[in-house]
């Protein structure tokens, strides 16, 4: 089978030669779901951008499904079609993701992009909207709703495109405990249907729990670490070198006591 | 009102002789600027003779109104234009105060800003009533203001009572279906939720200063800072345009904005169409017949 994407030597700078990635080499299978970690600033979320095709390479190469993935090739309206169908991407802002008048809108936007017949794109509003329970917000404008409320249409938004491959940048970032839950259990299910998922998270546990594969960006951009969560998470060195978890001292009564500390949520 | 934010634009208790900083000012007023966005949703839900209307009919209202009151001279007709848009307030659940309110004081004062030499002697020759000089204020010069005032005072506030009266979505969706380009449309919706977004950046920002600050600061210090915020604004807004742009690409944006219109006429608008036009040529008819220049 082919693999969804294939990065061969990927690097990407920004502007003024600022280095974002460095010497990617990764390959992702179809039904694989695998979870990206790295400290503020190592590129996990650039690498999802590329992987979208909205950020490309400065040097090295990146497929998908054995097409080269580049500005150019997404010119091609056929491919452009293709690609956005088979790949949903959500954004770690919710504001930035919906941008149109209503959840209803937000929702109907891609199946509208993809040329649907109208019917079959209310079709699929209700079926992904029933699924989420969120058919009470369709209504409603964007900037109404709660963050929770929002990561939901965000999601759904992509959903309704039914992709087969979906790169989440932060999922867990801005939910509460509940959504938390709602999100894992619905990572769970893309996973029953062999879709493939890429987050790119600070959220070790969330990522542990949903994904069966692990990639380490560290700070220099580049992948340190690419193995099973459990094997991974266990480096306790390699995951203090990258900033991922940090030495956190504090007192039992008289005595001082030191232990490895990771924070889950994204700092803004 | 949303639960989450029904805090919002609540005035905080004052205390007497009390100088509030311009950061939390600003802060104040962006707050009940957005809750005041909030809130038209809320009433523009609710129950009442416009809400229940086609927004499409409304739309097409305003024009027919604004034309009207453009060909009225007689400023009896004016004001029964005027008491019209306050009976349609009524009976669309706006308080008749509040909207009386807004509207005189906007668009009412702008016009008698704008009306105020022509009452003169000086551009409208007559009978002198309020003598002032060159500034003296005439007989026709009055008619001539009076007349203005009342036109943009019907017309800015059957505007405003349709905007009120019908949500920000319900007027795109109209917009789009009465033939607006696609794009145009997009537009008007993605400035107005950035309109939102960045008020709300902008009261954390006043906000978090005034946690930080134990002086209320110069008029010169201040002014510093409000200016290079605005400049920090701007280049948020456009980093956010380029996030905006890139979430459009990922979900397959061409170019073209296809939208589910879903707005079908009952016969309630109809009706309304139909006494709207009649109302329009009785207007017409007054005026020129009871009241002939």
């Amino acid at each position: 089978m082919t693999a969804e994407f294939v990065l061969t030597g990927a690097s990407h700078s920004y502007g003024a030669g600022i280095c974002a990635l460095d010497g990617i080499d990764l390959t992702v299978e179809p039904g694989e779901h695998v979870a990206v970690v790295g400290a503020n600033g190592s590129g996990k979320s650039t690498l999802l951008k590329m992987l979208d095709g909205l950020a490309f390479c400065t040097t090295g190469t990146i497929a998908t499904a054995g097409r080269p993935l580049t500005e150019e090739a997404l010119e091609d309206p056929a491919f452009r079609r293709e690609f956005r169908s088979r790949v949903g991407f959500v954004f770690q802002d919710a504001d930035v993701q919906l941008f149109c008048n209503t959840a209803f809108d937000e929702l109907a936007f891609g199946p509208l992009q993809l040329g649907l017949d109208h019917d079959e794109v209310r079709t699929r509003v209700a079926e992904v909207a029933a699924s989420l329970r969120i058919e009470r917000l369709l209504d409603r404008a964007p900037y109404t709703l709660s963050g929770g409320e929002k990561k939901r249409v965000a999601i759904a938004s992509v959903l309704t495109m039914r992709p087969r491959v979906l790169l989440m940048d932060e999922p867990t970032n801005a939910l509460d405990p509940r959504s938390q839950v709602w999100l894992l259990d619905v990572l769970d299910e893309w996973k029953r249907a062999g879709r493939t998922v890429v987050i790119a998270t600070h959220d070790l546990s969330a990522a542990a729990e949903s994904c069966e594969r692990m990639i380490v960006l560290s700070e220099e951009h580049r992948i340190v670490a690419d193995g099973p969560p459990e094997e991974v998470l266990a480096q306790r060195d390699l995951l203090l070198s990258v900033n991922l978890v940090h030495e956190h001292a504090h007192r039992h009564g008289a005595d001082r006591h030191v232990h490895p500390h990771a924070h889950e949520h994204e700092h803004a | 009102m949303i639960p989450a934010l029904a805090h919002i634009g609540e005035a905080p208790p004052r205390r007497r002789g009390s100088v509030r900083s311009l950061a939390r000012r600003t802060a104040d007023a962006i707050g009940h600027a957005v809750a005041e966005v909030l809130e038209n949703d809320e009433l523009a839900s609710g129950p009442g003779l416009m809400q229940a209307l086609d927004p499409r009919f409304k739309l097409v209202s305003i024009v027919a109104f604004a034309v009207t009151a453009s060909f009225v001279h007689s400023l009896p007709v004016l004001i029964a234009l005027v008491l019209a848009t306050m009976a349609l307030a009524a009976a669309s659940s706006v308080s008749v105060t509040s909207f009386a309110g807004k509207v005189w004081s906007s668009a009412g004062l702008f016009a008698l800003l704008v009306c105020a030499p022509s009452a003169t002697a000086w551009i409208t020759p007559g009978a002198v009533l309020v003598p002032l000089g060159p500034a003296s204020i005439t007989a026709p010069g009055l008619l001539i203001a009076s007349r203005l005032i009342a036109r943009v005072i019907a017309g800015a506030g059957f505007g405003l009572l349709v905007i009120w009266t019908t949500r920000w979505t319900d007027v795109l969706r109209a917009l789009s279906s009465l033939g607006v380009p696609d794009l145009v449309v997009a537009t008007l919706a993605m400035t107005q939720k950035q309109i939102m977004s960045l008020l709300r950046t902008v009261e954390n920002m006043h906000l978090a200063r005034e946690s930080r600050m134990l002086s209320t600061g110069s008029a010169t210090e201040n002014r510093g800072w409000v200016v290079d915020r605005m400049a920090f604004v701007a280049r948020r807004s456009m980093k956010t345009a380029d996030d905006v742009y890139d979430a459009m690409l990922a979900r397959g944006y061409s170019g073209a904005m296809p939208s589910l219109i879903d707005l079908r006429a009952t016969a309630r608008d109809w009706a309304w169409m139909a006494a709207g036009v009649t109302a329009c040529v009785l207007v017409l008819g007054i005026d020129r017949m009871v009241f002939p220049t």
